[in-house]
């Protein structure tokens, strides 16, 4: 007691906020951490101790299947998160042209998030079955394809039908972020830019864009944080197959860590995931400073 | 009547007596404690949890069920368990392929469980309860594949007559896995029907490849569990999944299928012979649920080329932990819930049986009420547990030996490797963690 009262107010009041994040956050990070570097196995519990150093990383990236599934997260990541941009901006841009029944479409719109990733991937699973699927059943016979299409065989078409799941399921995100930016944006500079002749596209191009970049960079920071979420859908859809064909770090690192109960390699592997995310995170902090400051010169 | 006043305080007393003794002898042996219990949820396996009120009332004891998951989340809970060291209840739902992982935790049963009550099951299936002369679980119900097959399609004159014209011989339920190639190749007409279909990821290919290779003369290890598992045996085994995926005789799916998508394709009525699970018997001939309802065949597992049949199988289970705090409480639960009537319930909804008094009375019952179906299926399985069946390996290495296995069988069944190369392969792969496992020091 007597060395909190020796502490200045200001860090006395931020202490409790301090020692929940170190519980919270940093012991079970630096544990994970510290468990990469050890044989830790989850039904041997006395291998926490075997200290095996660089080992499992080493093991990691001498592994093939790894950077192969380490590159097609990259790519999973970049095309699913550009594409729900595209298609949340297009939604948000078309409810925002709404004047009567905004609000129902509002809750419309969200419904796909509302769905357990692990029920998204059941109903895609289904839908994209090449015998019994609804895809195949209506290009059977509306429109006369004659063969039975492998959605999640075939490497790009697997690749296309998880795409798919992952983007129906989240692409609201950022529709309802960009939908509150619209709402946000002032139009008096639009109205300038209509007076001043422009077309509606290049208002679009120069005012309504530029002033939504900084919500699609924090839509995009918060989903390649959440985007792990799609671990669910590519877990029921194809586990990584056939043939390691659709395996993302995700799958790969859940298999090691929990069905094969080598929470140690798994760890390291998760590391390497959590790298990968720091990467995204800082690229899209970096871009929404970068369109802020944008925003606060034309402001100026 | 000078015996009346020790009549009545004789009365008095009793009565006294018996208000005082009742309530003691009401309550059950084991009244007030709650025993905590891991169960495996889903509609296959939750209604035999509905005798446990019944224990409840006999013992005076409380069931406290604190999970109730699928079987690979409860899997994944008991190696978080394992690993924290919080093992806080009794009684937990095990399978005999995966018990090995958990023996750490797990009791032998052995002085808990008298002998008479053990010898009532089948002996092949307590034999693949037992590791290392300890009795791990109690058996609760068996599945094994045997075959299903779309009656219509042999049914029909022309498939009779096209068959006999190409092959020289009668269209007949399959024997071998020689015949089940042919005669699927033969029914194959994709996209509108398939011959057959397989099992393509997880441990569903494994295991089915497995059986395939034990049919065929193989095994996955030597006596030093040196993988075996590349020999020439389990290259055509390998093959037979390879050649079929290549002629169009199974879906082009198929490397993605696991179990429900291998019923619901039997049920549409687009397969003519699907190797598959008891437990889908039932759903095959119900008109809600299937196309080929009261067209549906059943025979034994064909045979391999080395004359045995397939019989991957597995039994779900109930085990008791290692730091149960009242053991007997627990066994007399778990006897009560692989009793015979608590057998009798789920035999009535399709699932086989582990104690042999309850498969014959489930027999018995089938044949009184003239379902014939059902006596079939019954008695295909019966036999195929009584004869064919077996297990994987039980070593806690198990489910990691799987997954070095079947991404490599996929990588050949799809065509991105040659058998005998994803073959060497997975062998390389699964000799490297037996070694890390320490089984060659």
């Amino acid at each position: 007691m007597k060395l909190l009262r020796k502490l200045p107010p200001e860090a006395r009041l931020l202490l409790p906020a301090f020692v929940v994040i170190l519980l919270v956050v940093a012991v079970p990070l630096l544990f994970s951490l510290y468990t990469s570097f050890t044989s830790y196995r989850l039904v041997r519990p006395e291998t926490i101790w075997n200290v095996v150093w660089f080992k499992n990383y080493l093991k990691l990236f001498g592994n093939s299947d790894f950077w192969w599934a380490f590159g097609r997260t990259v790519l999973f990541l970049t095309v699913v998160l550009n594409l729900e941009m595209l298609f949340g901006l297009a939604l948000a841009l078309l409810v925002n042209q709404v004047t009567r029944g905004q609000r129902m479409l509002r809750t419309i719109m969200m419904f796909p998030m509302m769905f357990s990733p692990v029920l998204v991937g059941f109903q895609f699973k289904f839908m994209f079955n090449d015998n019994i699927g609804i895809v195949n059943h209506i290009l059977q016979n509306w429109f006369g394809v004659t063969e039975a299409i492998p959605w999640l065989v075939e490497s790009h078409l697997a690749f296309f039908s998880l795409a798919c799941a992952e983007i129906w399921n989240s692409t609201a995100v950022f529709a309802i972020l960009l939908l509150a930016g619209l709402m946000a944006m002032p139009q008096d500079p639009l109205e300038a830019a209509r007076v001043d002749g422009c077309t509606p596209l290049q208002a679009f191009r120069h005012v309504t864009l530029p002033f939504l970049m900084p919500f699609v960079y924090i839509a995009m920071t918060i989903r390649s944080l959440d985007v792990g979420r799609a671990f669910d859908i590519v877990k029921i859809m194809t586990n990584g197959g056939p043939a390691g064909r659709t395996e993302l770090i995700w799958t790969l690192s859940a298999r090691a860590g929990y069905e094969d109960a080598r929470m140690g390699y798994a760890n390291a592997m998760s590391y390497v995931a959590v790298l990968l995310s720091i990467a995204f995170t800082v690229h899209f902090f970096r871009k929404l400073n970068a369109s802020r400051q944008f925003l606060n010169e034309v402001d100026a | 009547m000078k015996n009346q006043p020790f009549v009545a305080s004789l009365t008095l007393l009793s009565t006294l007596a018996a208000t005082l003794v009742m309530p003691t002898a009401w309550a059950g042996p084991y009244d007030g404690y709650t025993l905590r219990v891991k169960l495996i949820g889903g509609e296959q396996y939750e209604p035999l949890y509905s005798v446990i009120p019944e224990w409840e009332k006999k013992t005076g004891a409380k069931v406290q069920i604190v999970s109730s998951k699928s079987h690979f989340e409860l899997d994944r809970e008991l190696k978080q368990d394992i690993a924290s060291g919080k093992i806080d209840y009794c009684l937990f739902s095990n399978h005999t392929n995966f018990a090995a992982q958990y023996v750490t935790i797990t009791r032998d049963l052995k002085p808990l469980v008298p002998a008479d009550f053990v010898s009532k099951f089948s002996p092949r299936v307590i034999q693949q309860s037992t590791i290392k002369g300890k009795l791990l679980e109690i058996p609760r119900h068996s599945d094994i594949s045997e075959l299903y097959y779309n009656k219509k399609a042999y049914d029909d004159p022309a498939n009779k007559a096209a068959y006999k014209a190409k092959f020289g011989k009668d269209l007949a339920p399959p024997q071998t896995w020689d015949d089940v190639a042919q005669q699927a190749k033969f029914f194959a007409k994709p996209p509108n029907f398939y011959g057959t279909q397989f099992a393509g990821k997880d441990e569903a290919i494994t295991g089915r490849f497995y059986e395939m290779l034990v049919a065929n003369g193989g095994q996955l290890f030597d006596k030093n569990f040196k993988p075996t598992f590349n020999s020439p045996a389990g290259v055509k085994s390998l093959n037979w999944f390879v050649d079929l995926y290549k002629s169009g005789a199974v879906p082009k799916g198929a490397p993605n299928y696991v179990w429900d998508d291998l019923g619901n394709g039997f049920a549409s009525g687009t397969v003519a012979l699907d190797l598959d699970w008891g437990g889908w018997a039932s759903f095959f001939n119900d008109p809600k649920s299937s196309k080929v309802a009261g067209n549906v065949g059943i025979i034994r597992a064909p045979k391999g080329s080395s004359g045995k049949r397939t019989g991957w199988s597995g039994s779900h289970s109930f085990s008791i932990t290692q730091s149960c705090d009242n053991p007997k409480a627990a066994a007399d639960f778990l006897m009560f819930i692989t009793g015979f009537d608590a057998q009798m319930l789920e035999a009535r909804r399709g699932l086989m049986p582990t104690r042999l008094d309850a498969q014959q009375a489930a027999l018995a019952e089938f044949k009184a009420k003239n379902e014939t179906y059902l006596t079939d299926v019954f008695n295909t399985f019966a036999a195929g547990m009584r004869e064919d069946s077996f297990t994987p390996p039980l070593i806690p290495e198990w489910v990691e030996v799987s997954n070095s296995i079947w991404p490599e069988l996929q990588k050949a069944i799809v065509g991105d490797k040659t058998s005998k190369q994803a073959l060497d392969d997975a062998a390389k792969k699964v000799e490297a963690l037996m070694d890390d496992a320490g089984y060659y020091k």
